[in-house]
Parts: C-alpha cells; structure tokens; sequence
C-alpha cells in the first residue's frame, strides 16, 4: 500500500455482499413469512 | 386492506434489478484507481443510504398524516416504514465499517457521519422497541407518530454532517464527479433497492395492520352445544 493504493480487498467486496444479500433475503423471507400468518389467523373459519 | 400482489411483484422486481447491477458491479465494472476492487462495495453501500434515507423520510411523511387524520392504518404504514427503515439503516452501517477497514484502517470511527447514522438507526430501532410495551393502539399511534417526526430531524444532519463539519466520510457524489464507468451498476441497484423497499414497506404494513385487526376486534362469543347448559359447554 506504499503507492496509495489498496490491494486484495476482494475479501472486504465479498464479506460487504455477503452480509448483504443475508440480511436483506433473511429481513424479505421473515416478512413474507410473518404476513402469511397473519393472514392465515385472520382468515373467517370455514362453517 | 387490499390483498393484491402488487408488493410481492415490487420485491421480485428489486430483487431481479439487485443480482443484475451486483453482477455488473462485481465482474464487469473497473477497479478504482486508488480504492481498488474495495471501491465495488460501493455499488450496494450508496444505494442502500439513499434508500434507508428515503424510508425514513416515508416514516416521516405516515407519521405527520397519523397525527393528522388519525386512523390505525396510517399507524400500520408507519410501522412499516419505521422497520424498512431500521433494517436499511443498520445494514448501511455494517456495509461501510467493512468498507472503513481497507480504506480508513479501522472498522468505525466516531466521525460526525458515522455518530448521526449511529443515532438514527438506535432512535428509530428505539420507537419500534417501545411501541411494543404499549397494549392502547390509539395510544400507541399517537407517541409513535411523534416521536418519529422528533427523530427524523436527525436525517437532514445525517446528510449534512459531511459539510458541516470535518468528517472523514467524503462529500455526496454527483454524476460528474463519478466516472461513467461506474454510473449504471449504481443506477440500477438503486432502483433494485427502491422497488425492495417499496414492496416491503406495504406487505409490513399489511401485517401491521391485520395485527391491529385482531387487537382491536372483539371477543368471540363462546358457542354451546344446542341442548346443554352453559357449565357443560364450557367443560367439553
């Protein structure tokens, strides 16, 4: 890094996606999966 | 509330747009001269801030229309703005102290950017908390309507801190001073980000507000078998 430039941050790229697609697929799913619930409590019960 | 698709289609959508303007910025995008290959977290760092901001900017917006027209389904919209939000936000954080750590040598640094980004995500996450030990969702609506437009004033300071004082975070970009090589995967993913946000937004409130459904409705009546007593209803 004597030049001012930064080598190998591949790891850092990979680790910044990672926790990405983690958290936002993780936070997506526990939506959907709360709302499909929900809907099924609230659903008027067949006679 | 409407039950149509439209918010399942937005999130795919986003989704869709995400994976291609990652690939874009992952394997086809240049390197920066300086930052190098860390310079691509960028492609999912801004446009998550952009959108975490805009969240709360919609939490901001539900929470003034609670206040004034009142009503438990603008209190629903807030709820999902306010978790979008938090999510967007925290993720933002956790995205740029991987970024700081090649760049800045360190994972965090108490620089006014990163101290008001740090604050808005435990203010809003601190709102969503409390609003669980409120059992009144009239009661609820209205202090967590205002204290959500309390702590939106954190999100101009949010956006200014780099120019009101000396931060170690850069200035806001514009396109002339990004090079073009680097517009589309930024352009795209967010608007992936936007189209997931959107999507979700509504399905949270579409929970929120059969939740609200259920606190608000009144009991069952308890049903007894045609011919027996209300003693032996009550034990079968």
């Amino acid at each position: 890094m004597n030049d001012g430039v930064i080598r190998d941050g591949w790891t850092f790229v990979w680790a910044a996606y990672g926790v990405t697609a983690l958290i936002l697929t993780g936070y997506a799913t526990s939506v959907f999966l709360r709302y499909r619930s929900a809907r099924q409590k609230s659903a008027p019960v067949k006679p | 509330m409407a039950q149509g698709k439209l918010p399942h289609y937005s999130v795919a959508l986003g989704a869709l747009l995400l994976l291609w303007g990652s690939s874009w910025g992952l394997f086809f995008a240049p390197a920066e001269t300086y930052m190098g290959d860390v310079q691509r977290i960028m492609y999912v760092h801004v446009p998550t801030a952009w959108n975490g901001m805009l969240a709360l900017t919609i939490a901001f917006f539900f929470a003034v229309v609670s206040l004034w027209k009142g009503g438990l389904g603008w209190d629903a919209r807030l709820e999902g703005a306010l978790e979008v939000g938090v999510v967007l936000c925290t993720l933002l954080c956790m995205q740029g102290a991987i970024w700081a750590k090649p760049t800045w040598g360190v994972w965090w640094d108490w620089d006014p950017r990163l101290t008001t980004t740090a604050v808005l995500v435990f203010a809003f996450g601190g709102i969503l908390a409390l609003r669980q030990f409120v059992d009144d969702p009239v009661k609820r609506a209205t202090w967590s309507a205002v204290a959500a437009i309390i702590a939106f004033a954190d999100v101009p300071i949010v956006y200014f801190s780099v120019r009101w004082w000396n931060s170690l975070h850069q200035l806001q970009s514009s396109p002339a001073t990004v090079s073009r090589a680097f517009h589309w995967p930024l352009r795209i993913n967010a608007f992936g980000i936007l189209f997931l946000m959107s999507g979700l937004i509504a399905l949270r409130a579409r929970l929120a507000a059969l939740r609200r459904e259920d606190e608000v409705a009144p009991p069952l009546p308890v049903t007894v078998p045609h011919g027996a007593s209300f003693a032996e209803g009550a034990r079968s």
